[in-house]
């Protein structure tokens, strides 16, 4: 290569510029390359070697697990008394100032009607009825102006069924 | 690229940063447009990107990858003429700060640029392949498929034309 290589000819090619392709370029060929790794096809042969253990002893083990997590699911069958009975005392009461405790004590508190009481007991069961039916009781309560009953009504559904999408009938005030 | 084709995205960031600016300048300076260069440029990286699965390494990188710049530069061409990139927006590098010597300097330039752009579209590659991804005449007959004899001519050839260029400038 000695022979064709000229220093006048490669400096002076040199002067011509160093033009770099410009950055959204970059951006865009490094995010298809890495695309391109993400996308894994099936193999086309089955694993050998090593990884040949990995599928049956990963299958093996979702199977274990499932009958535990059903085994475990008829053993303990949801009480909805129970769930009631357990709830946490509300924050207030557990968070406020003593000075406040006896406010509260002191406060006359109006017993609900019975009928409004057990639908408030009802639309607070997490685990008796499809999710449907327990926000239809929750919109009721909201319906009713009883805005306490629905809110925490509305904080036990979302502990039981977290991500649902809430209309806007139990959210509204 | 071997790293690449078995999943590892940071490898194909080592290619790219390697190779980016030479082949670009070698897709820039066998086509007019610096648009259609960036076009070029990003098809040729997406031949590579595709082709990662059925790599097999029968050359080096930079042999396989100024080999698939080449046809994808021979598509172009035969649709399109021949032209190098204008020097318009060219910054003439000197240290005299003389307006009559950056005048002097940049015709100088602007004749070379007219030789490289005057060459035979086969001469031009030969020795932009041999300028910026400094391959050998091996490598360059590997890239465009042509006969080491023809390379070695062709190259022989870019080079005095240039380098006359430059010794009448």
């Amino acid at each position: 290569m000695a022979d064709e290589r000229d220093p006048k000819v490669s400096q002076r090619y040199r002067e011509l510029g160093t033009e770099e392709p410009p950055r959204h370029v970059d951006e865009a060929m490094l995010a298809a390359s890495r695309r391109a790794v993400h996308v894994h096809p099936a193999p086309l042969v089955p694993p050998t070697g090593r990884r040949r253990w990995y599928f049956p002893v990963a299958a093996a083990a979702i199977i274990m697990l499932s009958v535990a997590v059903t085994w475990h699911m008829q053993l303990e069958r949801p009480d909805p008394d129970g769930y009631l009975a357990s709830a946490p005392a509300p924050e207030a009461s557990r968070a406020a100032p003593p000075e406040q405790k006896i406010e509260m004590q002191a406060a006359p508190q109006a017993a609900p009607p019975v009928a409004a009481s057990r639908m408030e007991e009802r639309a607070r069961e997490p685990t008796t009825e499809p999710p449907e039916k327990w926000l239809e009781r929750i919109a009721e309560l909201r319906k009713e102006g009883r805005h306490e009953q629905a809110d925490k009504a509305l904080e036990a559904f979302r502990r039981a069924y977290p991500g649902y999408k809430l209309p806007e009938s139990v959210l509204k005030k | 690229m071997l790293a690449y084709r078995d999943g590892d995205a940071r490898a194909f960031e080592a290619l790219y940063g390697r190779h980016r600016a030479r082949l670009f300048r070698f897709v820039l300076r066998s086509v007019k447009e610096r648009g259609v260069a960036e076009e070029l440029f990003q098809d040729v990286w997406m031949r590579v990107i595709e082709a990662r699965g059925r790599y097999a390494p029968k050359a080096r990188f930079t042999t396989w990858l100024y080999s698939i710049a080449h046809n994808r530069l021979i598509d172009h061409w035969r649709r399109k003429g021949l032209s190098v990139v204008d020097l318009e927006n060219v910054d003439v590098e000197g240290s005299s700060p003389n307006p009559e010597s950056q005048a002097e300097a940049r015709q100088s330039l602007q004749r070379f640029a007219k030789a490289l752009e005057a060459l035979p579209p086969v001469q031009r590659e030969a020795f932009l392949l041999h300028e910026e991804a400094g391959m050998s005449v091996a490598e360059i007959a590997q890239a465009t498929g042509a006969g080491e004899e023809a390379a070695k001519s062709r190259l022989r050839y870019a080079v005095a034309k240039l380098k006359a260029a430059v010794d009448d400038g």
